[in-house]
């Protein structure tokens, strides 16, 4: 019963979290209802009993991610982003209607067409398991998305580098 | 709280994101609304581990957990992307980024 009750007020939080990360006009407000989204899913996601990709959540998604996109937001544009006039404009009703589309049309009809289990099975904490499955039969997947994760390093310094400092000179 | 339920609210997540995909132009608000739609997805992996068949197998944490790396990853090289594209033409607003179309 509790469980129920978690699970509305957390899934509430997380699509308002996202709808004002989509919809409001500052884009530094923006991002701190992203982080409040990523919050709940974190919540979710515990409440689902896969405590490590909580603690994974909370660290990429709310620390790192965030911090990323604050980071975007100041060294770019002025913070207000898109002016009221294309925040409210024709095209924001006709993509209202394609994600609504989407969601009646595809998405609402395939999970109620399935034949869904009803029940959860018994699952008891799996950090230790995770962590042997990571080792054993995923070890090469793991290894790939190291190497993955060095070379979007790599790309990122090389792509926000910029021009050379002898270049500017000659300008 | 069942299956159900976790999908629909990850479907209704999916769809938000399309809509600010779709509707901005701010290319980091672009950005982080199609975080917002990985992240969907993942929610869908950890229910369907939940209510499925064999979790001891994991295969619902561990396909999140890669899933979580390479939106990392994608997002580190998207906003690096943004701040060259910001260099370069003074705007990070898509449709004043036009220079392929034929004038």
């Amino acid at each position: 019963m509790s469980q129920e009750v978690t699970f509305w007020i957390l899934s509430t939080v997380a699509v308002v979290g996202a709808l004002f990360a989509v919809r409001l006009r500052n884009l530094v407000h923006g991002v701190f209802s992203l982080l409040v989204f990523f919050a709940a899913l974190a919540g979710l996601f515990l409440l689902l009993m896969a405590e490590f990709i909580a603690a994974v959540q909370v660290l990429v998604y709310i620390g790192a991610v965030g911090i990323l996109l604050l980071f975007a937001i100041m060294l770019t544009e002025r913070v207000t982003g898109d002016d009221a006039r294309r925040v409210g404009s024709r095209g924001w009703f006709w993509g209202l209607a394609a994600a609504i589309a989407v969601f009646v049309v595809f998405l609402l009809p395939a999970i109620q067409q399935t034949d869904l289990p009803k029940t959860a099975q018994p699952v008891e904490s799996s950090i230790e398991k995770l962590g042997k499955q990571l080792m054993d039969p995923y070890a090469v997947t793991l290894e790939v998305l190291a190497l993955l994760l060095t070379a979007a390093l790599i790309g990122a310094v090389a792509n926000a580098q910029g021009a050379k400092p002898k270049e500017e000179d000659s300008k | 709280m069942t299956l159900e339920h976790c999908l629909i609210l990850s479907a209704v997540l999916f769809c938000i994101g399309l809509l600010g995909a779709l509707t901005r132009r701010n290319a980091i608000v672009v950005l982080f609304s199609i975080e917002i739609m990985i992240n969907a997805a993942n929610l869908n992996f950890i229910a369907f581990w939940r209510y499925g068949d064999n979790p001891a197998l994991l295969h619902g944490p561990l396909f999140a957990l890669f899933t979580i790396g390479v939106a990392a990853a994608e997002v580190a090289v998207g906003l690096a992307l943004v701040i060259a594209v910001y260099r370069h033409f003074k705007t990070v607003d898509l449709e004043k980024l036009d220079t392929l179309r034929e004038q």
